[in-house]
C-alpha cells in the first residue's frame, strides 16, 4: 500500500456526493436540537437557577469548543510536511506552556467561575433563613404530595402532582420522601435535589417566566419511576393570588351522581376533596382535579377517558400503584366518577 | 457358583414380574365384605398412626375458645355425622360395612393429641374414605373442629343439639334452606365470642355476592362450602333477600380502652401507617351495598376475618382486593380493638 500524502483524508470521487448528503442530512442533525426547548428542558430556562446553570453550560460548551478547535488546529499543523523540525528547546517550551500552564490556568478559571456561580445555583447559601415558609413536597411511590403553608391569613392546604408558583417570587421547598429516595427536579427552573426518607432537604427557586413545565422524578424509585412526574404552572402574580385564595374553599358538594358514587364506593377513604365532608390523605388529594394537566402524576393527559382508565385498573396504567383496581364497578359508575373528577375546576 | 449382581438383578426383576402377574390374575380380593386379615389390619393402622404422629411434630396449637364450638358442631352435623354418627343420631347401617368402618368418635378422640387430630381433620386419611378439609388455607376452621372434637366425648344428645343448632325451630312457611342457615346464624345464638356472622339486616347484595363467592371457591371455607353447595342462583337471591329484610340488632355494648382505640382507626384510619378509615366504606349512608355492615357483628367473627384478610386467606366477592389493600398494613394488635368497636356499634336502620 503506497504511503498516503499528508493532508485531509478525502477518498477520490466522493466530493460531489458528500456535499449532497450533507445538504440532506442537515435537517436530520437539527432534530436533536428540538429537544433543547419545551416543557422539560434545562436549556430553555424559566428561572434564575436554571439560567445560571444554562450560562455555566454555555461557557463550558463554548470554552470546550475553542480548546477543541485549537487542539485540532495544532494537530493539523503538526501533521504538515516540514523541512526544518522544531528544536528541542522550542518543543519543550510548547509543552510547558500548552500542556501545563494553559490547562492549569483554564481549570482554575473554570473552578473560580463555578464557585462564583454556586450561590445562584444553590440559593440556600444566600437565603439560609428564608422569610417565606417552605412549600412541602413529599415523594411517594409514585406521586407527589404538595403542602402549601398558611399565608396572609389563608389556611394551609394540600394538593398533589401539580405545583403552582407566582412568577418573580422566590419559592422555598422542603423536600421529603415517604418510602424510598426520590429526586425533585424542575429542569426549566433549576434543581435537582434528592428527597430522602427521614430527612428534609431545602431548595429555593426563582421562576422568571410564566409557563407550564414538567418535572420528572430524577432518582430511580421503583416500577413506575419513569411515570412519576409533576406539572409546574408558573403564573402571573395576580392569577396566582386568585388561585391561592380559591384553595381553602375547595369543591363544595353539588350532589352530582359522580360525587355520590365517589363517596359511596369509598374513594374518599384515601383521596381528599376539600369541601366534601371527608378529608382523607392517604392517596393524592383531588381538590380542583379538573385544573390539573395530567392524570396519575404525569402519566396521562387529564381527560375523562383517561381518568376512567386509571380508576378501572391503576396497575395497568402505572405498575406498582398502591390504588386497588375498581374494574368490578359498572362502566356507568366509573364514567360518572371520571366526569365528576374532571369537572372539579 | 458365586452369586453375582446379575443374579440379584434377575431375582428382583422376576419378583416384580411375579407381583404384576398375581395382581393381573385378579386373585387378590378388594371386596370390603370380608375385611382385612388381622395382620393387615394391624399393619395399616400402625402405618396410619405413625404417619399422623410424625406429621403432627412441631404443629403449634392455638388457644381454643367457646366461639369455635357452634361453628364446628354445625359442620359436624352436616359433614361428619353422615359417616361417624353423632350423639343425636347413630351411625347409619350403610357405613358400618365400609372398610375401614368410620369409627364412632366418642371413644377415639382421647387417643390423639390436638396436633394429631388437626392433621387428620386438615389432610384426611388416604385409603380410608376420610376426606381432607374442603378448603385449603382455612386452618382456623380445622382447629375449630379440633376444639369441638375435644369436647365431643362429653356431649349428650341435648348438649350436642344445642351446640349444633338442631333444636332451632324453623320459621313456619319458609323453605328448608332458611332453617338450615339459622341452625348456625340465628341471631339469638350469637354472642361476642361467636365466629359466625349475624346475617340479619346485612345488605342483600353483599350476602348474595358472598354466597356466590363460596360457590365459586373465591371465598375459601370448608364449612360454608359444604353448607351452600346445593344452592342455585335463585335460592341464593332468595336467601340474601330474606336475611337482608330481618331487623339488625345491637348485640352488646362493648366499652373500654380497646373499643376506643378501635374507634380512632375506624373513624380516621391511621395515615402514618397507610391505613384508611373503615367507616369510609363500611356502615356509611349511601355506601356501595356490596360493602358489608360491620356494626353489631360478633367481635370474634370480625377479628377472624381481619386475620384472614391480612393473611391473604380471605377471598370474597368482587371487592375482596380493595379490602385486602385497605387492611394490608393493619397489625395484629389493631384487630381486637377494631372488632370490639364495631361489635358494640349501633347498626344503622
Amino acid at each position: 500500500m503506497p504511503a498516503r500524502p499528508c493532508g485531509p483524508y478525502r477518498p477520490s470521487g466522493t466530493t460531489a456526493r458528500s456535499t449532497a448528503i450533507h445538504r440532506r442530512a442537515l435537517p436530520l442533525l437539527l432534530i436533536p436540537l428540538s429537544g433543547c426547548s419545551g416543557i422539560q428542558s434545562a436549556l430553555d430556562p424559566a428561572g434564575d437557577e436554571a439560567a445560571a446553570i444554562y450560562t455555566l453550560f454555555l461557557v463550558m460548551v463554548a470554552g470546550g469548543a475553542l480548546i477543541w478547535l485549537a487542539v485540532v488546529g495544532l494537530l493539523l499543523h503538526a501533521a504538515r510536511r516540514r523541512e526544518a523540525p522544531w528544536s528541542e528547546k522550542t518543543a519543550g517550551r510548547l509543552i510547558a506552556w500548552g500542556g501545563v500552564a494553559f490547562p492549569v490556568a483554564v481549570l482554575l478559571a473554570l473552578l473560580a467561575y463555578a464557585v462564583w456561580l454556586m450561590p445562584a445555583i444553590r440559593p440556600w447559601l444566600a437565603h439560609s433563613a428564608p422569610a417565606a415558609r417552605p412549600i412541602e413536597v413529599t415523594g411517594e411511590q409514585f406521586w407527589w404530595r404538595i403542602r402549601y403553608p398558611a399565608a396572609e391569613g389563608m389556611p394551609a392546604f394540600e394538593t398533589a402532582n401539580e405545583l403552582r408558583l407566582p412568577v418573580g417570587a422566590r419559592a422555598v421547598f422542603a423536600l421529603k420522601a415517604q418510602d424510598v429516595i426520590h429526586s425533585f427536579w424542575i429542569p426549566a427552573l433549576g434543581g435537582k435535589m434528592d428527597m430522602i426518607p427521614g430527612r428534609t432537604n431545602t431548595l429555593s427557586l426563582l421562576p422568571t417566566r410564566a409557563g407550564v413545565f414538567r418535572a420528572p422524578c430524577a432518582e430511580f424509585c421503583g416500577a413506575s419511576h419513569t411515570l412519576m412526574a409533576f406539572s409546574v404552572v408558573v403564573m402571573e402574580p395576580e392569577d396566582y393570588a386568585a388561585w391561592r385564595r380559591a384553595q381553602a374553599g375547595g369543591n363544595p358538594a353539588t350532589g352530582s351522581e359522580g360525587e355520590r358514587l365517589f363517596a359511596g364506593h369509598g374513594c374518599a377513604g384515601c383521596h381528599g376533596i376539600r369541601g366534601l365532608t371527608e378529608t382523607a390523605s392517604l392517596g393524592p388529594d383531588l381538590t380542583f382535579f379538573g385544573q390539573r394537566q395530567t392524570v396519575g402524576a404525569g402519566t396521562l393527559a387529564n381527560t375523562a377517558e383517561n381518568v376512567a382508565r386509571f380508576i378501572r385498573n391503576p396497575d395497568k396504567v402505572k405498575p406498582g400503584a398502591k390504588m386497588p383496581a375498581f374494574d368490578m364497578l359498572p362502566d356507568g359508575d366509573i364514567a360518572a366518577m371520571a366526569d365528576y373528577l374532571v369537572g372539579l375546576k | 457358583m458365586l452369586i453375582g449382581w446379575r443374579h440379584i438383578l434377575g431375582l428382583v426383576l422376576a419378583g416384580a414380574l411375579g407381583a404384576f402377574l398375581i395382581a393381573w390374575s385378579g386373585i387378590i380380593g378388594v371386596g370390603a365384605s370380608t375385611g382385612h386379615w388381622k395382620a393387615t389390619d394391624w399393619f395399616l393402622h400402625w402405618v396410619m398412626r405413625s404417619s399422623v404422629r410424625t406429621a403432627a411434630i412441631g404443629t403449634p396449637v392455638p388457644a381454643f375458645t367457646e366461639g369455635m364450638l357452634p361453628m364446628a358442631a354445625g359442620h359436624f352435623e352436616g359433614g361428619c355425622a353422615i359417616c361417624h354418627g353423632s350423639p343425636a343420631r347413630p351411625r347409619p347401617d350403610s357405613v358400618r360395612n365400609m372398610l375401614p368402618a368410620p369409627p364412632d368418635l366418642k371413644d377415639k378422640i382421647a387417643g390423639w393429641s390436638d396436633a394429631e387430630l388437626f392433621q387428620i381433620v386438615q389432610h384426611g386419611v388416604r385409603f380410608t374414605g376420610m376426606p381432607a378439609w374442603p378448603a385449603a388455607g382455612r386452618e382456623d376452621e380445622a382447629w375449630a373442629m379440633v376444639a369441638f372434637l375435644r369436647r365431643y366425648p362429653a356431649l349428650d344428645a341435648e348438649a350436642y343439639r344445642s351446640l349444633a343448632g338442631l333444636a332451632e325451630t324453623r320459621p313456619a312457611g319458609t323453605g328448608d334452606a332458611i332453617g338450615t342457615c339459622n341452625g348456625c346464624h340465628a341471631p339469638e345464638r350469637l354472642d361476642a365470642q361467636s365466629l359466625i356472622p349475624d346475617l340479619s339486616g346485612q345488605s342483600a347484595t353483599y350476602l348474595e355476592q358472598a354466597l356466590l363467592a363460596y360457590a365459586e371457591g373465591k371465598r375459601a371455607s370448608g364449612i360454608m362450602a359444604v353448607a351452600t353447595e346445593r344452592l342455585d342462583d335463585e335460592e341464593r337471591r332468595t336467601l340474601a333477600r330474606h336475611f337482608a329484610a330481618q331487623p339488625a340488632r345491637l348485640r352488646q355494648s362493648t366499652s373500654g380502652e380497646d373499643a376506643a382505640r378501635g374507634e380512632t382507626i375506624a373513624l380516621n384510619g391511621d395515615p402514618a401507617r397507610r391505613i384508611p378509615a373503615c367507616l369510609s366504606c363500611h356502615d356509611k349512608a349511601g355506601a356501595n351495598p356490596a360493602f358489608p355492615r360491620l356494626s353489631g357483628q360478633p367481635a370474634a367473627y370480625l377479628e377472624s376475618q381481619l386475620k384472614l384478610f391480612t393473611g391473604k386467606g380471605r377471598g370474597g366477592g368482587p371487592f375482596r382486593d380493595v379490602m385486602a389493600k385497605a387492611v394490608a398494613n393493619l397489625e395484629a394488635e389493631d384487630m381486637a380493638p377494631l372488632a370490639a368497636y364495631f361489635a358494640g356499634r349501633k347498626p344503622a336502620d
